[in-house]
């Protein structure tokens, strides 16, 4: 029925079949969201951030709803990297879709190892270097918020792994080109952005914050022009593909980011809004495709007329 | 039991109490794998606000002779979303996602069980004490205790009745039945006739306390918890709730959101 248009995207050496990848912490392992959505369809799985060692993730209340979006504080809880690759992997190397491990480490070290440990993994398409996680006290965000610590520690991650790198960054920053050129200086093949923007809730009856950790991520809706307009800058500033993130809830959203330059999106929040809003975005991207007479969806990245 | 989204027409959707309505809904895919203590998530809002599901432990089954063809819901209004669902009408339809979670173990036709209910915590209990009831073939062996804050907010007796279960009912304010906790008249009962499992909802001081008294007394317990909750189907991590193993968290929507007592730190 929609066989006529090319959703193709070129991520460096990885080609997607169609622009629509999940949010890392979104998705899960995958798995979760196989009753409602054919995850053969999709252009990549990211799955849940891992670490070498299993993580608990913070204490509860985790989440809470604010206008048009939420904050979330889960704190990375994962099941580490072992058993990642022990217990979920298999499930995910049956399917025809390239997954991308989402990692993040409290030193340097630990992402260096991190990323050794993948190099050699069989069904892992490529590492999603995660520098921006507000929630977690060591590591996460201190390595996206500064360039030469962001650098330093991308370039140790290139040394270790030939598998396509891509950085998440953070829009916690002064000027979020400036972290995005110097991590492809150091070897980043793609950029995905935005993660979360800190904020916080309290809760005005009992003067306490809604989350437990005080402080977490807004997600959502709420997010998107922020995510825009990075987008925008940073596919100007920088030369490899970048990957749009940030309050994506349906196809409309998803052409914003390309045309705003990125070469594929990530859909996060939205699947726990409706969890077929992937399948939904694809579907939606190839409609407008017909819609317009285009033929494929690269002719729409970057081309934004201003 | 595979979780499946359906657009739910609602059947009717009747305020029953101030704030307090009985929702149901057609939705025969989710029917036919919801059992006692599971729940659904559910979006009133279209694509407007608010942006998130609201997870409801299902009531009970809307039952036809052809087979089970939809769920009710009882719930109280709290907030915006609850106050969209409110707002619906019969025939309009909702977004549902379910069944979810991990229900009830159902007790064994000769153990004797006592149910214990706090408010709108009820809305899981009446389901399982049908199936309780189903089971045994009659409601000899279970005994129930429902309490509220005063008598407009005591939920869930006349089906209980309708099961054959005479329910103590407790009020804070004395306005129906005792005045006191749910847990004094559940402490007494535990302590007199040591039953063989506890089954309680309702809020989390409530849940500690019963938890406590089936602890103590060395019954088997099994309470259904609320939290805040984005996915519901394990993805979002957002519903952790403590175990008593430290650093070990548990999850509502997959681990539960029926636990063993014993295994959380209320």
């Amino acid at each position: 029925m929609r066989q006529d248009v090319d959703l193709r995207v070129d991520i460096g050496r990885l080609t997607l079949r169609n622009p629509v990848m999940t949010a890392s912490g979104t998705f899960g392992y995958g798995g979760e969201y196989a009753p409602f959505v054919d995850l053969d369809r999709l252009g990549a799985i990211v799955v849940k951030g891992l670490s070498l060692q299993p993580s608990a993730g913070n204490p509860p209340p985790r989440i809470v709803e604010t206008a048009c979006g939420m904050l979330n504080a889960i704190g990375l809880e994962n099941i580490g990297i072992e058993d990642f690759v022990r217990k979920r992997l298999p499930f995910l190397q049956r399917l025809q879709t390239p997954v991308i491990a989402n990692v993040y480490g409290k030193t340097v070290n630990e992402y260096e190892r991190l990323a050794a440990r993948i190099d050699g993994v069989d069904g892992i398409a490529a590492i999603e270097v995660n520098i921006s996680c507000p929630n977690v006290r060591a590591g996460g965000m201190a390595f996206g918020v500064d360039a030469a610590v962001a650098a330093d520690l991308v370039g140790a991650v290139r040394r270790r792994t030939a598998k396509p790198v891509t950085v998440k960054l953070s829009p916690n920053v002064t000027d979020i080109t400036a972290i995005a050129k110097a991590v492809v200086a150091a070897g980043a093949d793609s950029v995905s952005l935005i993660n979360t923007i800190t904020g916080m809730a309290i809760d005005v009856r009992k003067r306490r914050p809604r989350l437990a950790n005080i402080t977490g991520g807004l997600s959502g809706p709420a997010i998107k022009p922020v995510a825009l307009r990075m987008v925008w800058e940073v596919a100007r500033a920088v030369d490899v593909p970048v990957i749009g993130v940030g309050g994506i809830m349906n196809a409309e959203d998803a052409l914003e980011f390309l045309i705003a330059g990125a070469s594929a999106v990530q859909v996060g929040t939205a699947n726990f809004v409706n969890p077929a809003a992937t399948e939904e975005i694809i579907d939606g991207l190839s409609d407008y495709l017909l819609k317009f007479g285009m033929r494929s969806i690269r002719e729409i990245i970057g081309s934004l007329e201003t | 039991m595979r979780a499946c989204r359906q657009e739910a027409e609602i059947l009717w959707n009747r305020e029953i109490a101030p704030g307090r309505y009985r929702l149901g809904l057609e939705a025969p895919a989710i029917a036919a794998g919801a059992n006692p203590g599971c729940f659904v998530m559910v979006r009133a809002s279209g694509t407007g606000a608010p942006l998130l599901r609201r997870p409801f432990s299902v009531y009970g089954l809307i039952e036809e002779r052809s087979g089970a063809i939809g769920i009710e819901i009882l719930y109280r209004v709290v907030g915006p979303g609850t106050a969209r669902m409110a707002a619906c009408a019969g025939g309009d339809r909702l977004d549902v996602v379910g069944p979810l979670g991990r229900g009830f173990r159902l007790a064994e036709p000769s153990e004797r069980v006592v149910i214990a209910g706090g408010g709108i915590g009820v809305a899981p209990l009446v389901f399982l004490a049908r199936r309780l009831v189903r089971k045994r073939g009659g409601a000899e062996g279970v005994v129930a205790v429902v309490g509220a804050g005063c008598e407009n907010e005591v939920l869930g007796v006349d089906e209980f009745r309708a099961l054959g279960i005479e329910p103590v009912v407790t009020t804070d304010d004395g306005s129906c039945g005792l005045q006191c906790r749910v847990t004094d008249p559940l402490g007494g009962y535990i302590e007199r006739q040591c039953p063989d499992m506890v089954y309680a909802c309702g809020p989390t001081a409530m849940l500690r306390c019963v938890a406590q008294l089936a602890s103590k007394h060395r019954i088997a317990c099994q309470v259904s918890v609320e939290t805040m909750m984005a996915c519901g189907m394990g993805a979002c991590l957002g519903c952790a709730v403590e175990s008593t193993e430290p650093g070990v968290y548990l999850h509502a929507c997959t681990d539960g959101p029926v636990f063993d007592a014993g295994r959380l730190r209320l």
